[in-house]
């Protein structure tokens, strides 16, 4: 099958599904496949460009809360907003990624996780803003073209969100762009002396997986029509980080398996075991560490070799 | 013959409608429930669901509502407000009747964006932020639970008397935390009561040492606390005592949950803090009576907005005569029931249209004698 005949056989399989499910388990799916836009975002972030940042799930929040502040406090009309918002938060990752460039590892990632609790703070202390620690509610999609997405096609544009991010990240993987990263990665005065140019690739990394959780977080806004400190919380840009790890860094397989295995464990594990899943999860996590450093897909892949 | 054969077919038609209309008799009324199991708000949530579930026990053994049995279906959202409106479908999914929330105020908010398009009754017994019922016009949303403008206004009345010109703030940096700072500052500033120093102590901090200190040199007339997290209290409380500092302490709710008694052992004499709980109240002692004797353990405060909040949904429905959702709507609204919580005498009640039940007059002013939570020293705002 060609390539562009599988991205759309992918495209009309998940989208289908929406409409096969009830109306719990489409909010689910929802979210998880957000989850999965996320966690390809960071992947290439943390596990092809090599940058230990925790401010991802901080441009999560700014995309959804400035998307809602611009359509419904500015008045811009949605596509204005949209682009605005990425331009705020190009403007933000720009301001950040610029001056970290000095930093890598440990340090990088106190100064990413220094914005993440900074951004918290400004959505508490926000006032009318951002409606402080109660947040933003009581708004709904805009019509595009006399049209309001909602219910199960509005899922389909998250499919389609999804697809495109990780469509937009596995050709960047594959381009000069996503070697100069990996080298960087490995060894910025190798790549250096190969003519990358070790600052711009990383700053450009940076800015780009930003704006992409940027737009997944506009996509999020319009899904419960709220948004609120506690779901930009520190935590989650924990869980993105254990999902990447999980799953195994640097394959888009191993961020999609690990984002499915972590966001739908505590929905598959509750109902058995009650509130001990937070115990199976560390649990895990310590055992994959250990025993399966390159996550669920390098499990796989040792299986598949065995099998042959 | 064939006659015979219609008429067994008659009544095995017969029996089969009398069992399918036994059996729809029998059908629980299914109440919903989402609770916090693992994550910020567990402490409030776990006894508040003790209770809730205590309450649907208690209703059950007199014979249910409308003469069916309530059932339970309770959900965890870990305190995360996306998970907790994919909850809220769940239960409307499962066909919930009406549903309690007794997690995070953002996760009462973020269930309600389902409970408004699907037209289910949902109450809060417990959340106390005052944007809940404000910032969506969401006519199937209640809430029983103080809100944190009551708190601090009935606090403020009970401090009125000693002419406070000049009083320090001190909370944690947690969401609830800040959200009550926010009122305590507005309520404060409202009433000519100048802030003049405000501190945070921050969560997983081993000392507040450094913010009373600030606080000391401010020389304020008394200090509010605004802080939910208890480690956190503790700490602001240790170092309250190893300063030696005299001006009094009024606190939020917080501290009214009985494990200060334990983990904050020799620091609480004299400290005032608001409560929504009277135990001299007849309807307290009867239920901390009962609720002994069926668990064997003593219940406090947060059970009490539990067993309230299921018996308000109880006599709602029960009013309404059916789980049909428009009428257990109206009749919602037309509550008027005396609970466990509140001063004596008072009832829950949403009056000219309005979905924050707790009588603003219903909270009391308690203090600790010694490690014990004393008497009622203060009832209301006036």
């Amino acid at each position: 099958m060609k390539p562009l005949a599988r991205w759309l056989a992918a495209a009309l399989v998940l989208s289908a599904l929406a409409f096969a499910l009830s109306s719990y388990h489409n909010d689910v799916y929802r979210k998880l496949l957000l989850w999965v836009t996320l966690a390809l975002g960071y992947n290439f972030l943390f596990g092809v460009a090599g940058q230990v940042a925790f401010s991802h799930f901080a441009f999560y929040g700014i995309g959804a809360y400035s998307i809602v502040i611009l359509t419904f406090q500015a008045g811009l009309p949605l596509p204005l907003a949209i682009v605005a918002g990425v331009a705020l938060c190009v403007a933000v990752a720009l301001a950040v990624a610029i001056p970290s460039t000095r930093l890598e590892g440990f340090y990088l990632a106190l100064a990413t996780l220094a914005l993440a609790q900074l951004f918290i703070v400004v959505l508490n202390e926000g006032g009318a803003v951002t409606g402080g620690a109660g947040g933003l509610a009581d708004y709904r999609l805009p019509a595009i073209l006399g049209v309001r997405v909602t219910g199960p096609w509005y899922t389909v544009v998250i499919v389609l969100l999804m697809l495109g991010t990780m469509a937009l990240l596995a050709r960047l993987d594959r381009s000069w762009f996503g070697r100069a990263c990996r080298a960087v990665r490995d060894s910025p005065e190798a790549a250096a002396a190969m003519g990358v140019n070790v600052a711009r690739t990383k700053v450009i990394a940076f800015t780009l997986t930003s704006a992409l959780a940027a737009v997944a977080g506009m996509a999020y806004a319009f899904v419960d029509n709220t948004v609120n400190p506690p779901i930009f919380g520190l935590e989650n840009a924990f869980l993105l980080l254990f999902m990447v790890i999980i799953g195994g860094a640097g394959r888009q397989a191993g961020a999609i398996a690990g984002a499915v295995a972590l966001y739908l464990l505590p929905f598959v594990l509750s109902p058995l075991i009650g509130h001990h899943h937070a115990l199976v999860f560390g649990v895990l996590m310590v055992a994959a560490i250990l025993l399966q450093p390159r996550g669920l897909i390098g499990l796989y892949d040792a299986l598949r070799r065995r099998a042959a | 013959m064939k006659r015979c054969k219609l008429l067994i077919g008659a009544l095995a038609l017969g029996a089969t409608g009398i069992v399918a209309g036994g059996a729809m008799a029998q059908d629980p009324i299914r109440i919903g429930v989402i609770t916090d199991k693992v994550g910020p708000a567990r402490p409030y949530a776990e006894p508040i669901t003790e209770g809730v579930v205590y309450g649907a026990e208690e209703l059950n053994r007199r014979g249910g509502v409308l003469g069916r049995k309530i059932e339970l279906l309770i959900e965890d959202d870990q305190g995360r407000p996306d998970i907790s409106a994919a909850m809220a479908r769940k239960l409307v999914d499962a066909g919930a009747a009406f549903i309690l929330s007794l997690s995070l105020t953002q996760a009462t908010q973020q269930q309600q964006t389902v409970t408004m398009e699907t037209r289910t009754p949902q109450l809060t017994p417990s959340n106390s932020g005052d944007t809940l019922t404000t910032q969506i016009a969401n006519p199937f949303f209640w809430q029983t639970g103080p809100l944190g403008s009551t708190q601090i206004a009935t606090l403020l009345s009970y401090a009125r008397a000693k002419n406070l010109k000049r009083v320090a703030l001190i909370s944690d940096n947690s969401d609830l935390g800040q959200l009550l700072a926010k009122f305590f500052r507005a309520g404060l500033e409202k009433s000519g009561i100048q802030v003049a120093i405000e501190e945070v102590v921050p969560r997983g901090a081993t000392t507040a040492e450094p913010q009373l200190q600030k606080i000391r040199a401010a020389n304020p007339d008394a200090m509010f606390m605004a802080g939910v997290l208890t480690p956190e209290n503790v700490l602001i409380l240790k170092a309250y005592r190893q300063f030696g500092l005299k001006f009094p302490i009024h606190s939020s709710y917080n501290l009214s949950v009985p494990q200060y008694s334990t983990v904050a052992k020799g620091l609480l004499d004299g400290i005032t803090f608001v409560d929504a709980y009277d135990p001299a109240k007849p309807e307290v002692k009867a239920f901390v009576e009962a609720y002994e004797k069926a668990k064997g353990k003593t219940p406090y405060n947060l059970h009490g907005y539990g067993y309230d909040g299921i018996r308000l949904v109880a006599d709602a429905i029960g009013r309404a005569g059916s789980t049909d959702k428009e009428a257990v709507r109206a009749a919602m609204q037309a509550t008027n029931f005396a609970g466990v919580m509140g001063a004596q005498g008072m009832k829950y009640r949403f009056p000219d249209g309005k979905r924050t039940g707790f009588d603003p007059e219903g909270m009391v002013v308690r203090v600790y004698e010694g490690d014990r939570q004393g008497r009622v020293v203060h009832v209301g705002t006036r």
